[in-house]
């Protein structure tokens, strides 16, 4: 039991069914911007925050039951079992609340005081179910709490309850019930308790038949149009990147540096001494500034990404592709990681954490790099800009397609090698389809977008001051970059690329760099090959080198933030592996694109 | 059908899509039965199969008011009764 006392912190967990509304509390609470969205899986991890000094509140991934089930479930099962919890904020589904209280029922047998929250009244309402909350809270033993979390309704009470007195009023409401917590020998007889108290609180005013739930499934899942409108989505989402808002105002902010701000910034140092002139024009504006103009297409895409992952067409998605995926011997719950994995692979990688086996999880997080991320998308714009003028939509839908394609291969391979198992089940809740709020849209977009500024003041912003040094001294002091020391590290590398065509050795220290991070691809091209890359980069490719140099980008050891998190969830072994088997791999698949290139050229 | 112990049953991988019938138990997977125990597949409780992927497999199903993506082989273990 709690005592209320004063100096100590009190922790409340946040524990629930997925996709329940949790994270939208949390944020609320506690001011935070946690990954809210519609599919059930997306916190995957235990996350903290504070609602004063007194309050801490934790996010947990959704649990439906205590029987465990996926690695992602087990983290708020042993959370509960470590005796840090003061008190459980059950947050359940008011539309769905004879399955919700399934888990609550279980909750009350730890013990611990609950306050439960019912979320989604107004999906209730919606549907025609009336609840009788004083019935409600008095057959439970509880204390109810309606809300409704997404609008921010009934938040204010949740918060005055733990910031004031809640503590001793609730401690006193269980008390009496803790007495006489029942215990079930079955779950149909759970079930049957939990109705016998429904049928008491609930009343249905309307029996809404079709919801638009079922109209929008109707034809998003249709067996005709299911797929086409997949591709069309896609389509869709490309065009508003490249097409209509990301690349036009990428251009606006890309001719705002170089005809702009680079013209002052020479006239504001034009007495200044010409190595830091140079420091300044050539190493940090020319190294940060060349990835930083493509902010607009990064938070473009990623906009898009949030209205998919807020409207509830995820499940769906898994559910489509569950047969096609199959074929790698993976569930088509392994779809959503990927699909993450095309805003950034770090999140990618830990919500593979929700699928049911360790073959899949494995499986699923190494193909994950195969997945074209954001970061990758300021190389593809920068080369193709300069060499494939007016098609630089199609160079890189090829390069994203090229990546699944490969995937889909390699996915195969390994089924047949290393992750020889059966099939396991695969069952996902298909959640209410959803118009997403403009607001978390916006925050969850701002969110990324702060994420790549911080990027590139940091990591980018360094490697590229680094570079420059590197490239304007050598042992005997400041020299001709030719004959720095960067020159030296890029020719040592360079030999392995001849066979690629793309061997020279700012390329070699370019794709070096870019292990760091891959925008640093680009900062370090802008560093080395100085400013203007639309007119430099002509010089040094010819197209099919440039497409030979772009598919290894793609394919090539991904950044170390990917590297860490792959070790921290799976190991360094599986860590060097994936480093390991797409070192190789990028370079047999470039070695056929520039080699297979060449030759039909050189017939036609 | 699924014959079980020389009976014949019938399961929700029988029934068409609009189709629904009475939950009469879980075969198959300890892992999977107790979760789809848990979420209310129990004895008694209605199912209903709402429509087939386009490829065919998986299957949603629906029962105690919430839609399910289910393999058919797995649907082939929550046998039912009583097709309403
Ligand atoms: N209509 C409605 N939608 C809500 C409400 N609260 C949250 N949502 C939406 O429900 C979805 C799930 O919200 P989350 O906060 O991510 O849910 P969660 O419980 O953290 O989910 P997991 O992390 O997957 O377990 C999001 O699309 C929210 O915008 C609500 O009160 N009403
Ligand atoms: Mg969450």
């Amino acid at each position: 039991m709690v005592v209320a006392d004063s100096k100590r912190m009190i922790t409340a967990a946040l524990i629930g069914n997925p996709n329940v509304g949790k994270t939208t509390l949390f944020n609320l609470l506690t001011g935070l911007n946690q990954h809210v969205g519609n599919w059930p899986g997306v916190t995957v991890e235990k996350k903290e925050g504070f609602i004063n000094d007194n309050v801490k509140i934790v996010d947990l991934p959704g649990i439906y039951a205590m029987d465990t089930y996926s690695n992602e479930e087990k983290i708020s099962k042993s959370f509960l079992e470590s005796g840090d919890v003061d008190f459980i904020l059950n947050i359940v589904d008011a539309s769905n609340l004879h399955r919700n209280l399934y888990l609550t029922m279980q909750l009350k047998e730890f013990n611990i005081p609950i306050i439960l929250i019912l979320n989604m009244v107004d999906v209730a309402e919606k549907k025609g179910i009336k609840i009788d909350y004083e019935n409600l809270s008095q057959l439970l033993g509880v204390m109810v709490v309606p809300i409704v979390a997404s609008k921010g309704k009934g938040v204010d009470k949740i918060e005055e309850l733990l910031s004031n007195g809640i503590f001793s009023k609730a401690n006193h409401d269980n008390d009496i019930h803790y007495q006489n917590v029942v215990h079930f020998k079955s779950e149909a007889e759970t079930y049957k308790y939990i109705e016998g108290i429904l049928s008491q609180c609930l009343t249905y005013t309307s029996e809404n038949t079709f919801t638009i739930t079922e109209r929008l499934d109707k034809i998003l899942i249709n067996k005709f149009l299911a797929y086409p409108i997949f591709i069309a989505i896609i389509y869709l989402i490309f065009q508003f990147t490249f097409s209509w808002v990301g690349q036009p105002l990428a251009d606006l902010l890309d001719s705002f540096v170089n005809d702009w701000f680079v013209p002052h910034i020479n006239i504001l140092l034009s007495g200044a001494n010409g190595w830091f002139k140079s420091l300044i024009v050539d190493g940090i504006i020319g190294g940060v500034g060349s990835v930083i103009v493509f902010l607009p297409v990064i938070l473009a895409l990623f906009l898009c990404i949030s209205f998919l992952e807020d409207s509830g067409y995820m499940a769906r998605v898994a559910f489509l592709m569950d047969k096609i995926i199959r074929k790698m011997g993976l569930s088509g719950k392994a779809f959503i990681p990927l699909i993450i994995g095309f805003g950034c692979n770090v999140p990618g990688v830990m919500s593979t954490r929700t699928l049911e086996s360790e073959k899949d999880r494995k499986m699923t997080a190494l193909l994950l790099p195969l997945m074209s991320c954001n970061a990758r998308l300021p190389i593809y714009l920068v080369i193709a800009g300069a060499l494939f003028k007016g098609h630089e939509a199609v160079v890189v839908a090829s390069l994203y397609a090229l990546g699944v394609i490969v995937a889909f291969f390699i996915g195969i391979l390994f089924k047949n090698t290393i992750f020889k198992k059966d099939d396991e089940p695969f069952i996902i809740e298909l959640p209410e389809y959803k118009l997403p709020e403009l607001k978390s849209l916006a925050l969850h977009t701002w969110e990324k977008g702060k994420g790549f500024l911080r990027k590139a003041g940091t990591i980018i912003f360094s490697v590229s001051i680094i570079v420059w040094l590197l490239s304007n001294f050598n042992f005997s002091g400041m020299t001709e970059i030719d004959k720095s020391f960067i020159a030296g590290i890029g020719r040592f590398i360079s030999p392995v690329f001849i066979p690629l065509g793309f061997a020279s050795w700012q390329n070699s220290v370019s794709l070096l760099t870019g292990i760091m991070a891959k925008e640093v691809v680009v900062g370090t091209m802008g560093v080395i090959y100085g400013g203007n890359l639309t007119k430099i980069l002509p010089t040094v490719f010819t197209p099919i080198s440039a497409i030979s140099f772009l598919v290894f980008v793609l394919l090539y050891t991904p950044c170390i933030s990917l590297i860490a998190t792959m070790k921290k969830e799976y190991g360094s072994k599986m860590a060097m592996f994936s480093v390991a088997y797409q070192l190789v791999l990028a370079w047999l698949v470039s070695f056929i694109v520039y080699n297979g290139g060449s030759l039909i050229l050189r017939i036609f | 059908m699924i014959i079980n112990e020389g009976v014949v049953m019938m399961s929700v991988y029988d029934l068409k899509p609009g189709q629904t019938a009475l939950v009469s138990g879980i075969l198959g997977d300890e892992k999977l039965a107790k979760r789809l125990r848990a979420l209310g597949a129990n004895e008694g409780v209605k199912v209903r199969v709402k429509s087939f992927a386009p490829l065919g497999d998986p299957i949603i199903i629906n029962f105690m008011g919430f839609d399910l993506a289910i393999r058919k082989r797995d649907a082939k273990n929550i046998v039912v009764k009583d097709i309403i």
